[in-house]
C-alpha cells in the first residue's frame, strides 16, 4: 500500500495524460470527437511546449471545439511556464465541456501552482457533488483531493475544519495513503499545540516517508514539550537527510510545509545555545 | 551535389514558411529578443533554441539561499503603496544565462479570477526593479555544459501587498 501513491506519481509523470482511446469515440457514434481525437494524436513525440503538439491540438478542436482534452493537454505547458491567464481560459474550457473528468485537474493546479486554496475547495466541492464515487487523486498523484482540500482549509486559516476532513479522509478504509499525508496532519497537529498527536503522526509517517520535513517538525514537537535530547538528535538527523536529498520535492513548486537547509541550521543553532545556556 | 542542395533549400524554405504562418514560437512562453524594451548587453551562452525551462533540470527553483532569501528579499525591499488597494496576480518572466545573469523580462497580471488586469505602476515598477536586481540564481549545466533557462516568479498581490511568492 504504501508504494502506491508513489506508483500513481510515476504513473502521472511519465504518461500524463496519456491520449484517449479514438475508438472508443468511434464505438459511441462520436463521429466528431473520434476525428479530433485522431487528429491529436499529431501531437506524439512532440514536447508539449512545442509548436508542432499545440498546432495538433488546434487543429482537433478546429473539428470538435467540445474536446475537453485537447484543452486540457493544451493549457499544460501555460500552467508550467506561469501564464495563469491563458492556462485558466483553456482549462475552463476543459471543465465547462466534461467536469466530472477535469475538476480534479483545476482544483489541484489552483492549489499547487497559484495557492488558490478558495478555488481548489470550489472546486472539489462540485466534483464531489457530480459524482458517486471516489473523487480521486490530485494530477501529480500526491495527494488524494480531499487531502488537498483539507490543506486548502489550513491556507485559508481554518484548521479545524482542514483537521476534520484529514481525520475523516485518513480513517477511510479504502484511502490509499499519500506520501506527505501524515506529515501535514502532524504540522497541523504542532500548529494547533497538539503536541503527542503531532508526534503520534510523525511516527506515522517514519513508516511512510521518512522525510527531511518529518524530522525536523518531529524536533520541534520534541522541543515544545522540553524533550531536548530528541529536539536536537531529530535536527541532525534533518540535516543528514536534507542534504541527501531525502525532502519534499516537486520540479514545478514549493511544497505546503516544505523546509530550507538554513530552516534547520537555524533551529539547530538555537538548540546548540539552549544547551550551553543550561 | 546540385539535388542534394536543392532539397535543403526546398527545406529550409518550406520550414521557414511553416514558421511564418504559425501563431507559435519555438516553445509556449519563448521571448524574442526586442530592442526596444531589452538590454543589449545580456546575452545568450548557447543558441535560441536551446533555452530551457527551470523545472528541465530536476532541482526546482535554484536561488542561492533558495526561496526563503528571495521571500527575505521581497519582504525588505518591496514597499506596499498606501494609495494602491488591487488585488491579483504579477509574473515575471526572465532567462538565466550560463552565467547566471537575467534579461529579457515579460510581465503579465490578472485579477483574483486570472482575467487580465493591469497593475499600478507603483507595484510593478517595484517588483520588476527588485527582481531585475536579483543576483543569486543557480547556474543549471547538462551534460557538464550550463544552458540559459527561462525562470518565472508570480507574486500574489493583496491590497497592494505581496502575500505569496511563487512557484
Amino acid at each position: 500500500m504504501r508504494k502506491t501513491p508513489c506508483l500513481i506519481t510515476l504513473l502521472l509523470s511519465c504518461g500524463l495524460f496519456a491520449q484517449p482511446n479514438c475508438e472508443a469515440y468511434k464505438y459511441h457514434g462520436d463521429d466528431l470527437k473520434y476525428r479530433a481525437c485522431k487528429v491529436a494524436e499529431k501531437r506524439a513525440g512532440h514536447y508539449q511546449f512545442s509548436r508542432a503538439y499545440q498546432e495538433a491540438l488546434d487543429e482537433a478542436l478546429a473539428i470538435d471545439s467540445t474536446f475537453a482534452y485537447a484543452y486540457k493537454v493544451k493549457s499544460t505547458a501555460y500552467l508550467k511556464s506561469g501564464d495563469f491567464i491563458t492556462w485558466k481560459e483553456l482549462i475552463d474550457q476543459a471543465v465547462k465541456y466534461d467536469p466530472e473528468g477535469e475538476l480534479f485537474y483545476r482544483a489541484s493546479c489552483r492549489y499547487q501552482f497559484f495557492r488558490d486554496y478558495q478555488g481548489a475547495i470550489d472546486d472539489i466541492d462540485l466534483l464531489d457533488s457530480l459524482v458517486d464515487y471516489d473523487i480521486g487523486y490530485s494530477q501529480n498523484g500526491d495527494y488524494h483531493l480531499n487531502i488537498v482540500k483539507a490543506l486548502c482549509y489550513k491556507g485559508i486559516g481554518s484548521p479545524n475544519r482542514a483537521l476534520e476532513i484529514f481525520e475523516e479522509q485518513l480513517s477511510d478504509s479504502t484511502h490509499f495513503t499519500g506520501i506527505y499525508d501524515y506529515l501535514h496532519l502532524g504540522v497541523l497537529y504542532l500548529e494547533m499545540g497538539n503536541y503527542s498527536k503531532a508526534l503520534e503522526s510523525f511516527k506515522r509517517q517514519e513508516l511512510e516517508n521518512d522525510i527531511a520535513e518529518n524530522r525536523y517538525y518531529s524536533a520541534l514537537a520534541y522541543k515544545a514539550i522540553g524533550n531536548r535530547k530528541k529536539w536536537l538528535e531529530n535536527l541532525e538527523l534533518a540535516k543528514k537527510k536534507h542534504e541527501q536529498r531525502e525532502r519534499m520535492f516537486d520540479p514545478y513548486t514549493e511544497n505546503m510545509d516544505q523546509i530550507f537547509l538554513s530552516d534547520i541550521l537555524n533551529e539547530i543553532e538555537v538548540s546548540l545555545n539552549s544547551f550551553n545556556n543550561n | 551535389m546540385k539535388r542534394f542542395f536543392f532539397i535543403c533549400i526546398i527545406a529550409f524554405a518550406s520550414c521557414t514558411e511553416s514558421d511564418e504562418q504559425s501563431k507559435y514560437l519555438r516553445w509556449v512562453g519563448d521571448s524574442e529578443f526586442n530592442p526596444k524594451i531589452d538590454s543589449g548587453d545580456f546575452e545568450l551562452c548557447n543558441s535560441e533554441n536551446l533555452v530551457r525551462q527551470y523545472f528541465h533540470f530536476d532541482r526546482g527553483l535554484g536561488y542561492k539561499g533558495g526561496k526563503k532569501e528571495l521571500r527575505k528579499i521581497y519582504a525588505e525591499a518591496y514597499k506596499q503603496p498606501v494609495d494602491v488597494d488591487q488585488s491579483g496576480m504579477i509574473r515575471i518572466r526572465f532567462i538565466v544565462n550560463c552565467k547566471g545573469e537575467t534579461g529579457r523580462f515579460r510581465m503579465i497580471s490578472s485579477d483574483l479570477n486570472y482575467k487580465a488586469q493591469t497593475f499600478d505602476k507603483k507595484i510593478t515598477d517595484q517588483l520588476l526593479r527588485i527582481t531585475q536586481s536579483l543576483n543569486g540564481w543557480d547556474i543549471h549545466s547538462m551534460n557538464e555544459i550550463p544552458q540559459d533557462y527561462y525562470q518565472y516568479l508570480i507574486f500574489k498581490i493583496e491590497h497592494g501587498d505581496i502575500i505569496e511568492l511563487m512557484p
